[in-house]
């Protein structure tokens, strides 16, 4: 499971890359070539290529004029699909399973991104075959192969809402981190903590707009036992990432009760979604900001609680010191 | 050639920073030049760092409470300046850990409301066996501290020295921190509490539980 998310994730990226540099390559084929190089020289192939951007180039430019030579020899080939960035990896001296599988050359992808690209293609049967094998053997099919290729995938129809899940997922912490770039660049004013959240959540929910007939199905399959710990660590992930975009920085109990209290909010209004019938969802969407609402006014009811509190046990303090002057047990002889 | 690559780099790193998915690696949206953690390059990474930074985050926030509780006692008396001292440094350390956790979306242990009554049970009743009572507390608790730095540090050492020099920097100044309280400890008669041997061991059986616990729940 953790794998096939993995190749999600690392199937995503070089979509995503390949989209990026398909256009320099034209123009510029030293740059791309460079661009390959620097991503080969992350020794691995998922994660390095998100997280080892941000730090500085410096270190890895040696790496990349190492292997520049190398790839001048692949360049030649004119696709820019970076699904063939697996082998190239296998290129280089260290030998990775996929070296010794027997694949070569630019069209070789991971199982995992196979998978990840079977399941998207099958989304879109899933208003027509709802959320289950026929839907996945469908999409197997417009990929071109054959329905039998279903056979990978263990977990069946989880497999497939889990995908989506993390499709929405990583689609909302991508708006939300453009929005952000967008306030640190001064281009856009930072909102209010309630109007982040529910814009947050409702951006989030409306990516169950096109499938909301079968989302009770979808929502029973993730209620299943094996699925619960991935349908949790996806949930857990998704308030956290919408807390940190908010602005929560918070590192005590605080922590906890603002996500736990997100939580609710955003399953409630999950459920409300499945019974709403009102044009475009209004009812759902006035259900969020009231549920939003209460938050914030507990919050701040916690707050005048505390402060009430503090003064009523200040005010005692000092009525009992002033009766212990007045009976004379403060004076020392 | 090289800004060809930066700029490369710079063409690509923003979709491929967004499209870092589930993998729990943290979105480097500020990009400072310096951070204390190196970006973590897979889960396992991030876990590991997750553990250290939050049992650390967790054993400061203790002995804060620690000293709060021994000051609550001893707050009046003439080891109050001394204790007073030690207290400011350790809120120093809790907030550069503050720092840190938030930085990298570290989560807090769960148990810190616990953390938060034991501590300063912990040094209010020692500092009532009197001021050395409280010193043999502050040096139980600092040697525990001390050791179990030390063994980060090696974990550390022995991964990648390098990618983690300035998290190491920062344990190996707290370390020392905690060792000159350790010392100071010594210095004003702990070793003559009653039942010294019995206490300080019994504090160090509670600081690695404690320390235990932290680094999972």
């Amino acid at each position: 499971m953790a794998a096939l998310l993995r190749g999600v994730r690392a199937g995503r990226a070089l979509r995503g890359l390949s989209s990026v540099v398909a256009a320099p390559t034209a123009t510029t084929p030293q740059c791309s070539s460079l661009s390959r190089g620097f991503h080969r020289a992350a020794p691995r192939l998922q994660d390095d290529f998100k997280s080892d951007k941000p730090p500085p180039s410096s270190s890895s430019t040696t790496f990349h004029e190492h292997y520049q030579a190398h790839s001048a020899e692949q360049d030649n080939t004119a696709t820019a699909s970076h699904e063939g960035a697996a082998a190239e990896q296998a290129s280089r001296p260290n030998t990775s399973y996929q070296d010794q599988s027997g694949e070569q050359g630019e069209e070789y992808e991971t199982e995992e991104q196979l998978q990840a690209r079977i399941l998207t293609a099958a989304l879109e049967f899933v208003p027509l075959h709802g959320w289950s094998m026929e839907a996945i053997a469908s999409g197997a099919e417009t990929l071109g192969l054959s329905s039998a290729s279903t056979g990978m995938f263990n977990n069946g129809a989880g497999d497939l809402v889990l995908h989506f899940i993390t499709q929405c997922n990583s689609q909302l912490t991508e708006i939300l981190a453009e929005q952000h770039k967008q306030v640190q660049l001064g281009q856009a004013e930072s909102k209010a903590t309630a109007d982040f959240l529910r814009d947050a959540v409702e951006t989030r929910l409306r990516m169950y707009i096109p499938y909301i007939e079968s989302w009770p199905q979808a929502m029973s399959i993730l209620l299943l036992p094996h699925n619960i710990p991935d349908s949790l660590k996806h949930l857990s992930t998704l308030v956290d990432d919408i807390w940190y975009y908010a602005g929560d920085r918070s590192t005590d109990m605080n922590w906890y009760t603002k996500r736990a209290a997100l939580t609710g909010i955003y399953n409630t209004t999950e459920l409300v979604m499945l019974q709403d019938s009102s044009p475009d969802f209004e009812d759902t969407w006035n259900f969020l900001d009231n549920r939003i609402q209460d938050v914030v006014n507990m919050a701040s009811t916690a707050k005048q609680v505390q402060s009430t509190g503090e003064a009523v046990v200040q005010g005692l303090m000092g009525a009992a010191f002033t009766l212990k002057n007045l009976t004379g047990l403060n004076q020392r002889r | 050639m090289q800004r060809a690559a930066h700029t490369a780099v710079c063409v690509v790193a923003p979709a491929m920073i967004r499209r870092c998915l589930k993998c729990r690696v943290p979105l480097q949206v500020n990009s400072r030049a310096y951070s204390v953690v190196p970006t973590p390059r897979d889960s396992e990474e991030k876990d590991m760092l997750d553990r250290i930074l939050r049992v650390d985050h967790a054993g400061e926030y203790g002995a804060n409470r620690i000293y709060a509780g021994q000051m609550a006692v001893l707050g009046r008396s003439r080891t109050g300046p001394l204790i007073q001292q030690m207290w400011d440094q350790e809120k120093k350390h809790l907030q550069k850990f503050n720092e840190i956790l938030a930085e990298n979306r570290v989560r807090p242990t769960a148990l810190l409301p616990f953390w938060n009554v034991a501590g300063f049970v912990l040094g209010a009743s020692t500092a009532l066996l009197g001021k050395e009572g409280a010193m043999a507390c502050t040096v139980a608790v600092e040697e525990s501290i001390s050791e179990h730095y030390n063994s980060q540090i090696r974990a550390l050492m022995e991964k990648d020295p390098e990618r983690y020099t300035e998290l190491l920097q920062v344990i190996k100044e707290f370390r020392d921190e905690e060792m000159e309280h350790h010392d100071t400890g010594l210095e004003h008669d702990a070793e003559t509490v009653p039942g010294y041997w019995l206490l300080k061991n019994a504090i160090q059986l509670g600081c690695r539980a404690a320390i235990y616990v932290s680094e999972r729940v």
